[in-house]
């Protein structure tokens, strides 16, 4: 360290990086949306346990009302078994405290999960619900046909002249340094440019099992969370698109969004916040 | 010598541009012939990938008539938090299609015609401009390396689904809600996903992935 303005630079560095995490502070408004995303959880396994008690525990402080699911949400059968010992057993009391869940389907779900009710997807693959001034759309990524582009392209229309935020979740990510998959290019050919041009604003994926939040990408913010039951330890290769990443634990997201800024916190099983901020949203 | 040596550029000029007048037309006849006849190819590979797609849904029309009538015995599924309620289904109507096609081999939806058309399809896919990024698809959709399917038989419980490349699902024909395509190791599969059955399949139609 002979150059001390390097030094200085080092400290101020790792100063606004902790200004930044303690000043983090969900506004906790009244009317306000307050959800949580999980992705590629339902193993089963203690991880999942234990990311599902830290987001009861975070309830306490953070009132949020339902989840949104990201697919590979029951691992390895659709058996009644199945369901129990990844699903209704490890998000029991959030269930009980009437949180609602929201799927979609990854490429290891059984498509009738959709007739599940506590996954409210309304007997579709896909399929949109609104929460205050957010809107939602659950895609189905496995299978991406005429019919549902079609049905898309609809529904972000209609949204399009609304002030609402509008949110897609579903499994493959468009955005991912992940090293087992990564972008899923094909589908971003095909869905970005309506993005785009209906001005969605977030998109939430899971599929590799790392956390990660992109750079905006044409006005777009991009997360992966595929780490709220597996981890693929190590997996994320930080490109020049990562704006954050974290890949050495499981981790769920906390979100609120009030107003035209939606703040969010990711937060890992062992209750450490590995990521947080607040995104303004684009004038329309 | 001048004259012998003059006459040499003025019969190189007349050899060429014969030449060019006989090559000149040849060619561009040629050059049209040959459009023509991929034209004409081409528009027959389409007339004959036309065709073994309407064999193909015409065999998916009938097939979902006699699902209809297999599952109008049933009580309708409706969403509910019983996930024993939704196996049940999910099993019943299984039983119910597999008695109706008790004799179902393989290629009886996929007709020869229509496999022809799938083939052809695949492959224009894969090896187009943008078949890398369908390749990509099938590769980050994890796909599965040793699971034998049948005509007949529910698609095994816990095995994922490996991403269907959408550039193939805007080519193929169009299906039924209840019924899927599905790439399994290096097969295409037409899976009713309701009732978890698989109702027939092309071997072999994928390139291997690594």
């Amino acid at each position: 360290m002979r150059n001390p303005r390097f030094l200085i630079l080092c400290l101020l560095n790792c100063f606004v990086f902790i200004v930044r995490a303690d000043d983090f502070k969900f506004p906790l408004k009244s009317n306000s949306v307050k959800f949580a995303a999980i992705g590629d959880m339902g193993t089963g396994e203690a991880p999942q346990l234990e990311v599902a008690e830290r987001m009861n525990s975070s309830r306490q402080a953070f009132p949020f009302d339902f989840v949104i699911m990201l697919g590979d949400n029951i691992y390895g059968g659709s058996s009644p078994k199945d369901f129990e010992k990844k699903f209704e057993k490890p998000y029991k009391r959030l269930l009980d405290a009437g949180v609602k869940f929201y799927a979609s389907l990854g490429n290891h779900d059984n498509p009738n999960e959709r007739f599940y009710k506590p996954f409210n997807m309304n007997e579709s693959n896909y399929y949109a619900f609104k929460k205050g001034n957010v809107r939602f759309f659950a895609l189905d990524t496995n299978y991406m046909d005429a019919k549902q582009l079609v049905w898309l392209q609809k529904e972000l229309q209609d949204a399009a002249g609304s002030n609402d935020w509008k949110i897609c979740f579903f499994h493959h990510p468009l955005y991912s340094s992940g090293r087992t998959h990564g972008s899923s290019l094909e589908l971003r050919a095909l869905i970005e440019p309506l993005f785009i041009k209906y001005g969605v604003d977030v998109v939430f994926s899971g599929h590799d099992h790392v956390y990660e939040r992109v750079k905006p990408e044409n006005g777009i913010y991009y997360f992966t969370e595929g780490s709220s039951g597996q981890l693929r330890n190590g997996d994320l290769a930080k490109t020049g698109m990562t704006e954050d990443g974290f890949d050495t634990d499981r981790t769920f997201m906390l979100v609120e969004i009030a107003g035209d800024e939606m703040y969010f916190e990711t937060m890992s099983r062992s209750g450490a916040v590995v990521d947080s901020g607040m995104i303004q949203r684009r004038p329309s | 010598m001048r004259a012998k040596t003059n006459i040499v550029p003025v019969m190189t000029t007349f050899l060429l541009t014969t030449a060019l007048f006989t090559v000149w037309p040849t060619s561009s006849y040629g050059q049209s012939t040959t459009e023509a006849t991929q034209d004409a190819m081409s528009a027959k590979r389409n007339a004959k990938n036309d065709s073994g797609f309407k064999e193909f849904s015409d065999h998916v029309q009938a097939y979902f008539s006699l699902r209809k009538s297999a599952e109008s015995s049933l009580p309708a599924l409706k969403p509910t938090a019983l996930p024993e309620m939704i196996t049940a289904h999910q099993q019943a109507l299984a039983r119910k299609i597999r008695e109706a096609r008790a004799n179902a081999e393989r290629g009886d939806i996929f007709s020869e015609a229509a496999r022809e058309a799938f083939r052809h399809v695949v492959r224009e896919e894969l090896q187009g401009p943008h078949g890398h990024r369908a390749r990509r698809t099938i590769q980050q959709g994890e796909p599965l390396k040793s699971v034998r399917l049948h005509v007949n038989e529910p698609y095994p419980d816990g095995v994922p689904f490996t991403t269907v490349p959408p550039a193939l699902l805007l080519k193929f024909p169009k299906l039924p809600e209840q019924v899927a395509y599905r790439i399994v190791v290096r097969d295409l599969v037409l899976l009713d996903s309701e009732a978890n059955l698989v109702l027939d399949r092309i071997p072999g139609i994928f390139p291997e992935t690594n």
